[in-house]
């Protein structure tokens, strides 16, 4: 099929998921399975004196009951994957069930496996477990105090790591004209993902093989980090990920639950599922965020910004999670000074234990943070020197010719033309009129707000020395086989592992151009640690840009044999074949031409190949980008407060996002209007509230406004076309830029409502209380 | 969290009210879903309530223990109880105040909880223990008439 890469195919996996043809995790049912259940810690932290399972282990259908102590010396501590260096990182480790002390309610106490699972669920009231309950600490900025409780006995001042990054000389700051300061807390949120977590395990005694069907975004970090946990060779363990609903971030890390089913399925012989509660993902599931960030921008009267210092304190939960320590350093630090160009720039970062549920990366993974920080300060400084933030934004974005730009915290953006995207935003609200109807409505006494995000974002992880070099304990290139079989239909094995985000049809389009035949011939496999050799997963936009950039690179050495082929069957010179369309053509002479199938055919029965050339029509590539990707774009967001209720009502929401090469607008779209929903979701209703003992006080549905579809106005997406020059397609990463850009247009468009009351910042989310409040107080009233 | 409620007992003297309270039948009778209440040493109580807030429902066993006794002015409970959907500690300030009309009862407690009763019925706490606070300070009325009797 020619020019399938940038069309808006409808997805070929919506058909079977739309029938209730998936399969998920709890689809899966195997002869003889037993379900698990997990005690957890009610309390923040607690000693255990004493855990009685006497009771549970009479129920007529609890098979086992297994605690911290008699799994000791049995599975090894859940570790951390990313040691960021240099920053005297603390890792307490995780064992997968608390052995004498919990550190946060949801921690693991029990397993427990029975026949049936609704007596594994009753089971759990049948245990009983003596606590002595001490003191909680629970926000990062007490936690560090002097005398707060500490998480674990022997990391000081519960500081799990101190990281600093760039440097900003006192003078620069002292002489500047303005300097403006800000402190922002980016509330905890929860991932939230319509599928909860779940894990399967079965063993085969005869193979000595354990499979693990598991919700993850990254079979193969989990195979290569429960192999060592579990003690068994990743030659004899298969980590499947089945039809998912959703990630988002939360089934990146490894847990202990799913060490503690793959341990249990082996013990008992028997296949073990587990299937992961709503009330306990929030409080078992990594969550994101937990940032207090503090600000300070510097710079002249006329717009001219000279150096950023920010200080992050972040909230990094009972344990380090699997990405855990590089989303307040890396990720956040390196991109303080977001799209514009600032020349001097510093970060230092606190990671903080607490008594409360890790955090780990959520879509976006401390890019929406850095472009909080950054999109929110731009606009109280344009509000400090009397600018229009437009205005500012426009003097200090980096310029088009300065691509391959060096931030000053020296991050290399690819390429980029930030202007772009902001003038087709700028069109299409027709930016100097709103301005204009604003000033009128403002005048009738009606709160309009406009609020801008130039936004950048870095994704697409690779290259794979630089992630060595920050400590993430993988690779990050990715891994593609694509198999033509005789009658030229294909199979593609990719590494990246979707969980929502149309893989299937997307690498089918960018192979349908490749070979020249329809999407319908086209078969993707992913998501089994037994079909494709090694990946590193999906998260972090890279998908398309990293595994996307490997599909084509296989199928352009598929190509590159059998066009050798078509030559030597044509008699003619592999340098005079051309290939369009399916079809191999000796230039010039009509009708000596060979489909790709008669190829296809020809590579696989081998009867007459070029001297020397193996046999099939298959080829592999491992590709490491040399960069990461830069993705950039502006969002502009259109609000009206309602003076008497503060209740914020959208007008609209523009986005023209920049991801490169786009391979399906409809897909991209789709992930744009997700990410939207969810940054908005973070600045207007979610946010994690817990007691100051710890207790999770937003634990279902009912207290966590998670966001419906009936909230959003219509999300007007487009999009420019910035090629990257660092992977073959071209592409970018979309999947988080909604999230990074959305959560600042938001505020910012509400403080610029408030402006007539002087009101600068109110700490997310924005519920009409504090709105209502902050107009109260603010001047005038 | 902190909860707090009073009830003027209507022509009922101090002295009545003190009684009232520290009789353990009247208290027995008057703890709503009250299944048993044993005085196990001086001023300690093994108690089982039979507790139901909003979505939460459950039975909790526990320790109530009076302290601080200030005849008849104040005294405090301090509440220990586990059930199935959590945990309960409590401590509650009690003080008995003799007005025209008669006295006043008030009740400041600061209560912890922990388990789903934290997670979901944190939100409906403060309203479902105004009412069962209503309902205990109700029947305590009437115990009241019943120790008047005496």
């Amino acid at each position: 099929m020619a020019n399938a890469v940038g069309a808006p195919l409808k997805r070929k996996e919506d058909p079977r998921l739309l029938t209730g043809n998936g399969c998920f995790a709890d689809d899966i049912q195997l002869p003889g399975m037993l379900h698990a259940v997990i005690l957890r810690s009610p309390h923040a932290h607690a000693k255990i004196k004493k855990i009685n399972v006497e009771e549970a282990l009479k129920s007529p259908h609890v098979i086992a009951v297994y605690t911290g102590k008699d799994l000791e010396g049995k599975i090894g501590p859940v570790p951390s994957s990313w040691l960021v260096p240099d920053c005297n990182l603390k890792e307490a480790p995780q064992y997968p069930l608390a052995i004498d002390r919990v550190r946060y309610v949801g921690d693991g106490v029990a397993l427990i496996i029975a026949d049936d699972r609704y007596a594994a669920r009753d089971a759990l009231d049948l245990i009983d477990v003596e606590y002595e309950v001490l003191p909680a600490a629970v926000r990062q900025k007490e936690a560090m105090q002097k005398g707060a409780p500490l998480v674990h006995d022997d990391i000081e001042n519960n500081i799990a790591l101190h990281w600093k990054a760039g440097e900003v000389a006192e003078e620069i700051m002292e002489n500047a004209e303005v300097v403006v300061q800000e402190s922002f807390y980016v509330q905890r949120v929860f991932p939230s993902p319509i599928e909860t977590r779940a894990a399967i395990g079965q063993y085969n005694p005869g193979s000595e093989e354990l499979t693990l069907w598991c919700t993850s975004q990254n079979p193969h970090i989990h195979r290569m980090v429960l192999a060592g946990v579990l003690g068994i060779s990743e030659a004899k363990l298969r980590v499947i990920a089945p039809d998912m609903g959703g990630g988002f971030g939360g089934k990146i890390g490894v847990y202990p639950d799913e060490a503690l089913i793959g341990y249990a399925a082996r013990d008992l012989g028997r296949p073990v599922k587990w299937i992961e509660q709503r009330s306990e993902h929030f409080t078992s599931s990594n969550a994101g965020r937990d940032e207090v960030i503090d600000v300070e921008l510097a710079g002249n009267r006329d717009g001219t910004l000279t150096a950023i210092r920010v200080k992050n304190t972040a909230n990094l939960g009972a344990y380090l999670s699997t990405m855990g320590p590089g989303v307040s350093t890396i990720d956040f630090g390196l991109m303080i000074t977001g799209a514009y160009d600032i020349p001097h720039a510093s970060c230092e970062t606190f990671g903080v234990y607490t008594n409360t549920t890790p955090t780990d990366a959520y879509r976006g993974a401390g890019k929406p943070e850095a472009t909080y920080q950054i999109e929110r300060i731009i606009d109280l400084y344009a509000r400090e020197i009397g600018m229009d933030p437009l205005e500012l934004r426009k003097k200090n974005l980096v310029r088009k010719e300065a691509f391959p730009y060096t931030n000053a915290q020296g991050l290399v953006y690819d390429s980029g033309d930030y202007e772009k995207p902001l003038q087709k935003a700028l069109e299409i609200v027709n930016y100097e009129q709103l301005r204009q109807e604003q000033e009128k409505l403002r005048k009738q006494g009606k709160l309009i707000g406009i609020g801008l995000s130039t936004y950048v974002e870095l994704c697409g992880f690779g290259p794979s020395k630089v992630a060595g070099a920050i400590g993430f304990q993988g690779g990050v290139w990715e891994n593609s086989t694509v198999r033509v079989h005789p009658s030229g239909k294909v199979t593609v094995y990719s590494g990246t592992s979707p969980h929502g985000q149309g893989h299937a049809t997307t690498f089918g389009q960018i192979v349908a151009d490749k070979l020249g035949v329809p999407m319908e011939d086209i078969e993707l496999v992913f998501s089994d640690t037994k079909a494709i050799s090694m990946s590193w997963g999906t998260y972090g936009s890279r998908s398309t840009a990293v595994g996307g950039a490997a599909v084509a690179i296989a199928a352009d050495r598929v190509v590159e044999k059998a066009k050798k082929i078509a030559a030597h069957e044509l008699e003619a010179a592999v340098e005079d074949i051309t290939f369009e369309n399916g079809v191999f053509q000796v230039k010039g002479v009509p009708g000596q031409q060979r489909t790709f199938q008669e190829i296809a055919k020809s590579a696989n029965m081998a009867w007459n190949l070029p001297e020397g050339m193996e046999p099939s029509l298959e080829a592999q590539s491992f590709f490491d980008p040399e960069n990461f990707v830069y993705p950039f774009g502006t969002h502009i967001a259109i609000v009206e407060v309602d003076k008497e209720t503060g209740e914020i009502e959208w007008k609209r929401y523009v986005c023209v996002d920049d991801v490169g090469r786009v391979i399906n607008p409809l897909t991209a779209e789709g992930q744009v209007h997700g990410g939207v929903a969810q940054g908005v979701g973070q600045a207007l209703w979610e946010g994690a509230i817990y007691s100051k003992e710890g207790q999770l006080l937003s634990g279902t549905l009912m207290d966590y406004a998670l966001p419906k579809a009936r909230f959003f106005p219509h999300i007007e997406s487009s999009f420019t076309e910035t090629l990257s020059p660092v992977n073959p397609l071209g592409a970018k990463g979309v999947g988080e830029t909604g999230t990074t850009a959305s959560i600042p247009a938001v505020m910012n468009a509400v403080m610029d409502a408030l402006k007539p009351y002087g009101v600068k910042d109110i700490e997310m989310p924005l519920t009409p209380e504090k709105v209502w409040r902050a107009i109260q107080n603010g001047e005038g009233n | 969290m902190n909860i707090e409620s009073s009830h003027t007992f209507k022509g009922v003297s101090r002295e009545l009210l003190w009684k009232t309270l520290q009789n353990k039948e009247a208290l027995r009778r008057s703890l709503p879903g009250c299944q048993s209440f044993e005085e196990v040493e001086d001023n300690v109580f093994n108690a089982e309530l039979g507790i139901n807030i909003g979505p939460v429902k459950g039975a909790f066993t526990g320790v109530v223990r009076q302290v601080d006794i200030n005849e008849p002015e104040s005294y405090r409970l301090l509440l220990e109880g586990k059930g199935k959907p959590g945990e309960i500690d409590a401590d509650a300030q009690m003080s008995l105040e003799e007005t025209d009309e008669g006295t006043i009862l008030t009740c400041r407690a600061d209560v912890k909880v922990t388990g789903v009763l934290a997670a979901v019925g944190q939100r409906v706490m403060g309203g479902v223990a105004k009412v069962i606070l209503g309902q205990f300070f109700k029947d305590i009325q009437k115990e009241t008439k019943e120790m008047a009797k005496l």
